[in-house]
Parts: C-alpha cells; structure tokens; sequence
C-alpha cells in the first residue's frame, strides 16, 4: 500500500466518475429529488387527512337546534349543518362526519335539573368522523360544565366541591425531542437507503465496467499493488455513497422546515443533535458506507460482465431497505439486543436512538464493534476475488 | 532480455501453454504467431505479472515474475489486443499522464515525454480531446503511447496492428524499428504473418499451447520451401497436427 498512488487513483477515479452523467444523476438527483418528493407526497397526504378533519366538520343536528346546545355546535369551528334526506346513509358514505340528536326539550328539563341523552352517531372506522366525535364530546362536556357551575351556585356551593381533583397535563417531550422522533423514522431510513444506492453505480463501473473496457489489466499491468487499488477504488465508492447520503439528509432536512412538518420547529432540522451524536452519527454512516462499498465492490469484481454486476446489485437493496423498513415503526426501548449487532440493522437501530436522543453505551459498543468486523469482513472478500486470475476472464 | 524456461499455464482442466522455453535478447523484435486461442495471450500475460505461470520460470531482465513482479513491471509495457483500455471520459493527455504517474514518472519528465511521443505517433491535433469520440486508429495511437509513456526496456504487443489504418501502421513499424534500435526487447504477436514478416527478425510459433517452431525466417523457409509465408504457417500448424 503507497499513500500516493492510492490518492493518485482515487482522484483520478473520481474525476472519471464525475464526468459520466449517469454516476452524478445515480449519486445526486436521486436523494435530492426523489426522496423529498416522496417525503413531500406522504406528508401532504398525511397533513391533507388531518386539515380537511378540521375544516369541514359536516354535521347532521336533528331535534330542536335553536337551543343553546345546538348553537354552540353550530358555533364550532369548522362546523357546517347538512341536511341530508337520507342522514345514516350520507354518514355511511363519508359525507356527514356525526349525527347529533338534540331533545326537543332539553333545554326544559336542564332548568328543571333534570338529564337527558344526547345521541350521537359516528364512523368509528372513519378518523375523520372519529374526529367529529371528538369535537362535539368536547363542546357538549363544555356546556355540561357550565350548566353544573350554575347549578351549584344556585345551592350556594363552589365548583371545586364536585371538582376536588385537577388534572394538569404536562409533556416532558421538548419539541427537539418531537422533531428527533419524527426524524428518527424517516431519515436512518433515507440516509441508509442513500448510501447503498449511491456508490453502486460508481462500484459497477469502477470493476465490472473497467474489465469489460480493458483498462483493469492496464492498471494491474502498471507497478501498483492490487491492495492500492482496491484502496483507492473503495474510498471512491464511500465518497460517493457519502454524497448521496449527505445530499439526502440536507434535502429532507430542508423539506421538514418548509414542509407541512415545519409546525414542529422553527430552526435547522438537526440542530437540535449535539456535537457528540452528531460525530456518532457520522461515524457509524462511516462504517455504513464502507460496508456497502465493500459489498458492491466484492460483487462488481465477482460478475463476469458490466450487465451482470448491475443485476445482482440489486440485493444490495433490499438488503439496505428491509432492516431500515423494520425499524421504522420501532421506538429504541422496543429494539431488540440482537439487532445492534446485525448488520445494517444496527447502523439502522444506532441511527435511531440518536435521533431520539437516547444513546446507550452498550448498543454503541455493539454497533461499532460488530460494524467493524463486518466491514473487514466484506472488504476481505473483495480483496480475496480481486486478487483472482478470474478477475481476467470476460 | 526475456527467458522462459518450460513455461506452462493451466486453467482448471485447460492447458493454455504447454512447456515453452524461449530466449528474446535485447534489440531483438520477436514474432509470436499462432492462431486464435493459441495461448499468445496468455504467454504475453505471464510475462506482464498479470497471470502466474503453472509451472516454469519466466524472467524478465533477471527478475522473475514469481518473486520480484514491481520490478518486472517497470521494465514492462504491455499492449492488449482485443478491448483497447482507455479510459474513455478521460483525454488522450490524461489517460498517457495516468499511467506516467502509476510508473512514478516526474511531472516535469513526463510533460516532456508526452509531447515527444505524440509528435512521434502524430496525434498533436487530439491531444486534449476525450478518448470517447475517437476512432479505433486514433485509440490505438493513444494505447500505444501510454504503453510506451515509462519507456520500458521490454515491450509487449499483443495483435498490435488490428484496427491501424495504413498510415497508422507505417509510423506504427517505423515505431518499432527505432526501438529496436535503441536496443529494447520486442514481442510482437500476431494470427497473420504479413505483418511480421517486415519487422520480426525471428518469430515463434504457438499451436493449442505449444511452441511448435521457433527459429528466423530465412530457416523456416528452407525448412519447408514455401515463398509465401501465410502458406508456410499453414503448413507448420499442418505438420504440428499430424504429431
Ligand atoms: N483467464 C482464463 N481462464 C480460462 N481460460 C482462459 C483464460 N484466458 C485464456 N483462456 C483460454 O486459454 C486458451 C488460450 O487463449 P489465449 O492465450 O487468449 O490465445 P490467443 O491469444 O493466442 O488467441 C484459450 O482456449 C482461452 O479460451
Ligand atoms: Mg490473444
């Protein structure tokens, strides 16, 4: 191994790389177009539901509306009386969200204190109905409570005699924290999937690509150990993947702050991450991207053709996609020991605890240890095949 | 200088090069002939260090290719036939200065050494344009230039004259002949005999892996009688299969 020649070839590698407009669309365009416009589309989507649940809370109130129970529905936010012929069936159908049927006498029997049943019906299955729900509970628990303070009062007692306990909520959760969790989903997810797909390009070309060009066996030709080459060509595919990864990480982050999630935070995405999650973060992606580079380069030497390499950098993949996909639903306290020494899984799960802000030492010792053996591992394969005589034959 | 001493090359069940002993000295242009998947490749290879021969020795201006192969190769440039090997984004200049820098040529050095071959091989005009658009003549200029870039003291062509136009392939001899003079060792492979038969001072011939004749022109010509020499190949192969 030369310092020299390892930087002579990486340079070179690269410059080659980022003339070819295929390698910069794979490396760039992809997690700076694609993944945000993904993020985009599920997240209106996600918002859309939530907003048009709020803004049109369509309701059937049957009975006497004028009371002021029915005033004050009528009153809500967001609230529009339909009178449909047929009301079970509109809210079968969606598009009444509650049926609310106020006593003709309700208002009568209140004074006389007296009680009475409000009926209401909703779609249980339907969030938006469910929503409704929620809203006429609320204003109706509102009136109740009034008309309960007035009845007190009319026998000389104060609320708090019914009332001898308050409940005040509080979250502990910072919205630094509510931005890590809603972060801690997505992007160990992009960063992941960015990092496998971003050197595969660079890895097929830099091995498949230069033997069916005959331009390796000039290379292995010229007084260069192979380890160099190797070298070079592997710190060339973790630049690229590194890029991709970043690239990912800087759009989505900014796509949180514009986006519809910018409720959340006011400022940077990951500016709540301390210096040293952010050095962990960086170190693990490290050991992410040499393993993948090391798996793509092992599987470019490995296939006969240029053809063949891309086809079974597939996997790769999937392999990126499925652990990311798991943890995605998985809050750290339900990770498993296990998965902190999988591979990709633990890289996945690491990224995760860090965006929620609740590292342990002993997930960081076995991620890093077991990412580690891994990446020898994988780069020992590739060393093993690109040492072969076969690495020739095309 | 180049010996081979009972040199084989094995892959998995196939014998690719069976027991070749051969000498090349120094200013000598040697001709390998044979037919395709003879096993010249595979010989040129194994002088390069890029395959490991089965059994045998090969050595390389007193270096072997088992123990000492940094050393062979600096005393090597080898020329593929079949896939030229440039790097197609890259410029002509580039793709020479690549290579210069790989056998630890100095900047300055190398600046000089690129100008002079490229007026040597006329490619002036193309210089700084990318291998991609290039014609296969031009490509070729540009392969044999980045062989010849650490002016190796043995150098190895192998099917060198495929895809040369006849310009090409006068400046390409004349090329040769004043290596030769400067008393380097050439290996000159070819599947006709035409092209040898005006640069080669010897020539071999290789058979499914054996040498089976190796000797000048002026012998192998009494030996067999034959004036035209594609008709005399065709009757060494001939006399080797009847063995
Ligand atoms: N890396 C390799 N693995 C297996 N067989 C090979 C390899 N290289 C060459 N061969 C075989 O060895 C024989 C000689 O090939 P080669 O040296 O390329 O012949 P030539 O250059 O004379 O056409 C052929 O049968 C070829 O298929
Ligand atoms: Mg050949």
């Amino acid at each position: 191994m030369n310092a020299s020649l390892i930087w002579l070839i990486f340079r070179k590698e690269l410059t080659d790389l980022f003339r070819d407009r295929k390698t910069v669309i794979g490396a760039f365009v992809i997690p700076i177009a694609v993944i945000p416009a993904i993020f985009f589309l599920v997240s209106v989507s996600m918002s859309g539901v939530e907003e048009d649940a709020r803004a049109n809370v369509s309701l059937v109130i049957l009975g006497d509306v004028e009371q002021p129970l029915g005033q004050r529905l009528l009153q809500t936010e967001g609230v529009k009386r339909l009178q449909p012929d047929d009301p079970l069936a509109s809210l079968h159908e969606g598009e009444v969200r509650a049926i609310v049927t106020i006593p003709d006498d309700l208002e009568r029997h209140l004074r006389q204190n007296g009680s009475e049943q409000i009926r209401v019906r909703y779609d249980a299955a339907n969030d938006k109905s469910v929503y409704a729900y929620d809203l006429i509970q609320r204003v109706i628990a509102d009136y109740e409570q009034e008309v309960v303070a007035e009845r007190l009062q009319a026998a000389g007692l104060e609320p708090s005699v019914i009332h001898p306990l308050e409940l005040v909520e509080e979250s502990v959760a910072s919205e630094a924290k509510m931005t890590g969790k809603l972060l801690s989903g997505i992007v160990p997810l992009m960063l992941i999937l960015s990092l496998a797909t971003g050197g595969i390009a660079a890895a097929t070309d830099l091995v498949a690509g230069e033997k069916e060009r005959g331009t390796m066996e000039a290379l292995i030709s010229a007084p260069v150990p192979a380890g160099s080459i190797l070298t070079a060509k592997l710190l060339t595919v973790m630049v690229m993947s590194g890029i991709s990864s970043v690239a990912a990480l800087v759009s989505s982050s900014l796509i949180i702050q514009v986006g519809p999630f910018s409720a959340n935070d006011g400022g940077f995405a990951l500016g709540f991450l301390g210096i040293g999650s952010i050095l962990l973060l960086v170190l693990i992606l490290l050991l992410l991207a040499a393993m993948f580079a090391g798996l793509e380069l092992a599987i470019s030497t490995w296939a006969k053709t240029f053809k063949e390499a891309q086809t079974y950098m597939t996997p790769v993949l999937f392999a990126a996609m499925v652990p990311s996909y798991m943890m995605l639903p998985l809050v750290p306290a339900d990770i498993p020991l296990l998965y902190y020494v999988l591979p990709i899984f633990n890289g996945s799960a690491l990224c995760k605890e860090i965006f929620f802000g609740e590292v342990q030492p002993l997930h960081v010792v076995c991620t890093l240890l077991s990412s580690l053996v891994y990446v020898a591992a994988v780069i020992w394969l590739a060393a093993a095949l690109f040492r072969r005589e076969k690495l020739l034959i095309h | 200088m180049i010996e081979l001493d009972s040199v084989t090359k094995r892959f998995e069940r196939l014998t690719a090069v069976e027991r070749v002993s051969l000498q090349i000295q120094s200013g000598e242009v040697l001709g390998l002939l044979g037919e395709n998947g003879a096993g010249k490749t595979t010989l040129m290879r194994m002088m390069a260090t890029i395959l490991t021969p089965t059994e045998g020795e090969i050595v390389i201006n007193g270096f072997s290719v088992r123990h000492q192969q940094v050393e062979v190769r600096r005393q090597i440039g080898i020329l593929f036939g079949g896939e030229i090997g440039l790097y197609n984004r890259l410029t002509a200049r580039e793709n020479i200065a690549y290579f210069g820098q790989l056998y630890g040529i100095a900047p300055d050095r190398l600046a000089r050494r690129i100008e002079e071959l490229s007026e040597m091989l006329e490619m002036q005009d193309y210089l700084d344009r990318r291998v991609g658009g290039f014609s296969r003549g031009m490509k070729q200029k540009v392969a044999i230039a980045r062989v010849l870039v650490h002016d190796p003291q043995i150098v190895l062509l192998d099917e060198p004259t495929t895809g040369l136009d006849v310009g090409a392939a006068s400046i390409f001899r004349a090329l040769i002949r004043q290596m030769k003079a400067a008393g380097k060792t050439i290996l000159f492979s070819s599947h006709h005999m035409g092209e040898i038969e005006k640069l080669c001072d010897r020539v071999a011939i290789m058979h499914c892996g054996r040498l089976c004749y190796e000797g000048t022109l002026p012998r192998l010509r009494a030996m067999y009688g034959f004036t035209d020499l594609d008709e005399l190949f065709l009757q060494v192969l001939e006399k080797e299969g009847e063995r």
